[in-house]
């Protein structure tokens, strides 16, 4: 065919920035939508997104991936998947569909934020595209679980789930409203498309996609592959928009807006990928352990994107590092010891040779989180059901919504107790030192309010609460970095309902 | 521990329907987990600016409905069915390129007429690309998802055409390089009077924050006197002097607005369901036709031998309103 190539008429149709002459600028462009960034006019059409497309290629290329996506499903429809995977796994898709798939709808929303008030026509364009991809990233993952629902009530949670007040999706409303849904559109592109998408979604699309597929779940591993290649494409959104926000003197905005995101989304994924991945996954179907796809997606990944253009690994990046080892571990024992809030039956992972793989992954596991597991196999062996199942709640982080859990190892002198690393909230500052004396850290450490476990090596809010032999004061650092917002506190009460479809 | 309940035969919230839910009901309904009910629409606080928009232009407009989440799209389109329509209507349009560049189209076209082309169809996109802003405005601010989709798709249909005017303003530039195409669009758009109603229509609704006056701005007015101004009598005119092409393909852009044309219809019909909100809709249409009108008559009368689509554009609009169940504005 004698068609013109994209690359000949594309400029034009992302020039399309022009003077409002009817309606003021400030009209067109309210600073709470369109962000108050020191940037020029001029300089917004510049903004230039590396992953160029075309809406002849996207309704082509999209069809033919939609057509592959839905063939495996039809193909794999009549498979009893209960019946043939391990229960780990189903665990595994209802904590995954019941935290995504209403948020990918939403994510649509965000980008269509994109169209309407970014000042660069190119990213209007880009966001356009990136609307239709989550609009279709929720409609899969609809459509997918929807099947399940006939034999199993807490695949409901796919769609219902995200406007329940379950803790969990409290904390995944409150970071997707944070980060997602209030910001003005360009710190937005910064927050998710550059910080979460370039990010954290390799974790849970590329990550969980193997071990579906070693799982025997093809059409999930199918699903999340197709997704992904959506992600990659408007994950670019941000990036752009970071170099034009550095080159117009904007980079400690920029920075800052990383670090809040970065920190933000690790701790969501800690439940939402790392303890799938390293306790409901069967030992045989793993890939690897979600330290080693932080290591392999985050550590070196990211950090080479960050920098590429030029901007610092966040400024608490010492006690992240320490986090991979050890967070998840502690939200494992929570999450399981009040299983009774999940939508999903989580699985321990705790046997013998799970045991000696996490040990093997995380030298150390045994004599600290394995200690906790310790009491709770003892309760279960008596029969004891009801020490398995905490009768107290535990502590919710103000900014994190997640419970707050002391994993760390513990130095015990004179009877206080100091952690190692603890970032402490309320200061912008990058050179934090491990300890720092300010009054929330000495309430954190004080002997009055927290007495050390008689293991000495492990405490967690989440783990104290359901020991045998320990139950230790809930300690009180949150791991909150500078400039995130807390939520509105009204349903307080409500966080804490049972689960209905148990 | 809890008494586990029993499996449902589809999402809890579609089981009282009394037949199998669609592939749309199931991807496509109740969605919007911040248009719940509860006080604030966003539970973070410091984010009092986005929270107090949407309480006050979504939340609290002066168009209400109990079940928002009722509305359905008349086409039932979703995400797979909308790019199985539009890359068959692409491929379509790939096709009429393909054919008429194999017969030297853009050469044989006279100077009168690629002055017709320069003044008033290529700066289009930027009018088309106001509708592809205008329609994501919707996106985020229409209290249910079922309206959000509608808008989605609009606005892509949107960028559809912006691509496609742009293609045809790099082969026009091609075939003829001593002309301005590619160039002068922008100065086109902001300064001539064939635009100028266009401009303003688009202009004001783009800021017309309360999401059912933008609503009604946009795909009660502003659609419609694109798809009669620039698209059918473009298209009437472009027939007339030897453009078959670009007639053959602004009549391509007329069944997306007929798609627009049937969801709005649908929402206005959703919204009637709420007898007290018609004297608010009406006074908006009432409002907003004028700039339509004004649009269609300024842009329409420009174009070279059809003498009568100005007020036949015009005509078009007040039968749209009348369709939709309104009264017709004298405009």
């Amino acid at each position: 065919m004698a068609l013109l190539e994209r690359s000949e008429w594309y400029d034009i149709a992302r020039r399309t920035e022009w003077t409002p002459g009817y309606v003021s600028d400030d009209e067109l462009y309210p600073e709470g939508h369109s962000g108050d960034y020191d940037i020029p006019g001029e300089a917004w059409s510049t903004y230039d997104e590396p992953y160029k497309i075309s809406y002849r290629e996207y309704v082509d290329i999209q069809r033919q991936k939609d057509a592959g996506a839905y063939s495996v499903k039809a193909a794999l429809e009549r498979m009893d998947l209960r019946s043939k995977v391990d229960p780990g796994w189903i665990s595994t898709l209802k904590l995954h569909y019941g935290a995504v798939s209403v948020v990918e709808y939403n994510a649509g929303l965000m980008e269509s934020r994109f169209v309407r008030w970014a000042r660069s026509p190119g990213m209007r364009n880009m966001g356009t595209f990136g609307m239709l991809d989550e609009i279709r990233h929720a409609q899969l993952q609809l459509f997918f679980p929807h099947e399940y629902v006939p034999t199993d009530r807490q695949f409901d949670w796919a769609h219902s789930g995200m406007k329940s007040n379950n803790w969990g999706i409290i904390a995944g409303r409150h970071f997707f409203d944070d980060m997602m849904m209030t910001r003005d559109a360009v710190s937005t592109s910064i927050l998710l498309n550059f910080a979460f998408e370039t990010g954290f979604t390799n974790l849970q699309f590329i990550g969980l996609s193997s071990d579906a597929a070693n799982a025997g779940d093809f059409s999930f591993s199918k699903l999340i592959q197709s997704i992904q290649s959506d992600e990659a494409r408007h994950a670019q959104i941000g990036t752009p928009m970071l170099a034009m926000m550095i080159e117009n003197g904007e980079k400690e905005r920029a920075q800052r807006l990383v670090d809040v995101a970065f920190w933000r989304s690790w701790k969501l994924f800690t439940i939402l990928t790392g303890i799938p991945m390293d306790y409901y996954i069967p030992l045989d179907k793993r890939e690897g352990s979600f330290k080693e796809f932080m290591q392999e997606w985050i550590v070196t990944q990211f950090v080479n994107s960050l920098e590429d253009l030029g901007l610092a690994k966040p400024w608490y990046w010492d006690i992240f590092l320490a986090d991979i080892d050890e967070h998840h571990h502690g939200q494992q024992l929570g999450t399981w010891s009040w299983r009774p809030t999940l939508w999903f039956s989580p699985a321990a992972g705790v046997g013998p040779d799970e045991r000696d793989w996490l040990e093997e992954k995380y030298p150390g596991w045994n004599d600290t989180f394995g200690k906790c597991w310790d009491a709770i196999i003892e309760n279960l062996k008596r029969g004891d059901i009801g020490r398995t199942v905490p009768g107290t709640l535990p502590i919710i982080c103000n900014m994190s919504n997640i419970p707050i859990r002391r994993t760390t190892r513990w130095s015990t002198t004179g009877g206080s107790t100091t952690s190692a690393r603890s970032p402490i909230a309320g200061s912008s500052s990058r050179t934090r030192s491990a300890t720092p004396p300010t009054k929330r850290s000495l309430i954190a450490c004080s002997p009055a309010r927290s007495s050390p476990p008689t293991s000495a090596v492990c405490c967690s809010t989440w783990a104290s609460a359901c020991s045998a032999t320990a139950v230790a004061t809930p300690t009180t650092t949150s791991g909150c970095p500078p400039t995130s917002r807390v939520p509105t506190r009204r349903r307080r009460t409500d966080r804490w309902q049972h689960s209905h479809s148990r | 521990m809890t008494e586990e309940l029993k499996p449902l035969r589809t999402w809890s919230h579609l089981v009282g329907q009394r037949r199998r839910p669609s592939e749309y009901e199931i991807v496509s309904v109740g969605l919007l987990w911040h248009a719940r009910g509860e006080t604030v629409p966003f539970e973070v606080e410091g984010a009092s600016f986005m929270n107090d928009w949407v309480m006050r232009y979504r939340d609290n407009s002066a168009i209400t409905h109990d079940d928002w989440d009722s509305f359905r799209d008349p086409d039932e389109l979703v995400y797979r069915t909308y790019n199985i329509l539009q890359d068959g209507q692409e491929s379509y349009v790939d096709g009429l390129l393909d054919q008429y560049d194999n017969e030297g189209h853009d050469e044989s076209l006279s100077g009168a007429w690629l002055d017709v082309l320069e003044a008033l169809y290529t700066p289009g996109r930027y009018l088309v690309h106001t509708s592809q802003m205008a329609s994501a405005y919707l996106v985020h601010m229409a209290p249910a998802s079922t309206i959000c989709n509608c808008a989605a798709f609009q606005t892509a249909d949107a960028l559809r055409w912006v691509s496609r005017i742009a293609y045809r303003t790099a082969s026009l530039a091609k075939a003829h390089p001593d002309r301005s195409f590619g160039e002068s669009e922008r100065a086109t758009w902001e300064n001539a009077p064939a635009w100028q109603g266009y401009r303003e229509l688009m202009e004001r609704a783009l800021v017309a924050y309360d999401w059912a006056e933008a609503f009604v701005a946009l795909n009660l007015v502003a659609v419609p006197a694109i798809s009669e101004g620039y698209y059918r009598a473009m298209a009437l005119s472009a027939r007339r002097n030897d453009d078959t092409l670009l007639a053959l393909m602004a009549e391509a852009a007329l069944r997306d607005g007929d798609r627009a044309r049937r969801w709005s219809q649908a929402l206005v019909g959703h919204m009637l369901d709420v007898e007290s909100n018609r004297a608010q809709l009406q006074e908006w249409v009432d409002a907003w036709a004028p700039y339509g009108t004004s649009a269609i008559e300024a842009f329409a009368g420009e174009l070279p031998d059809v003498p009568d689509r100005a007020a036949a554009g015009s005509e078009a609009l007040r039968r749209a309103h009348s369709s939709a169940g309104l009264a017709t504005s004298d405009g």
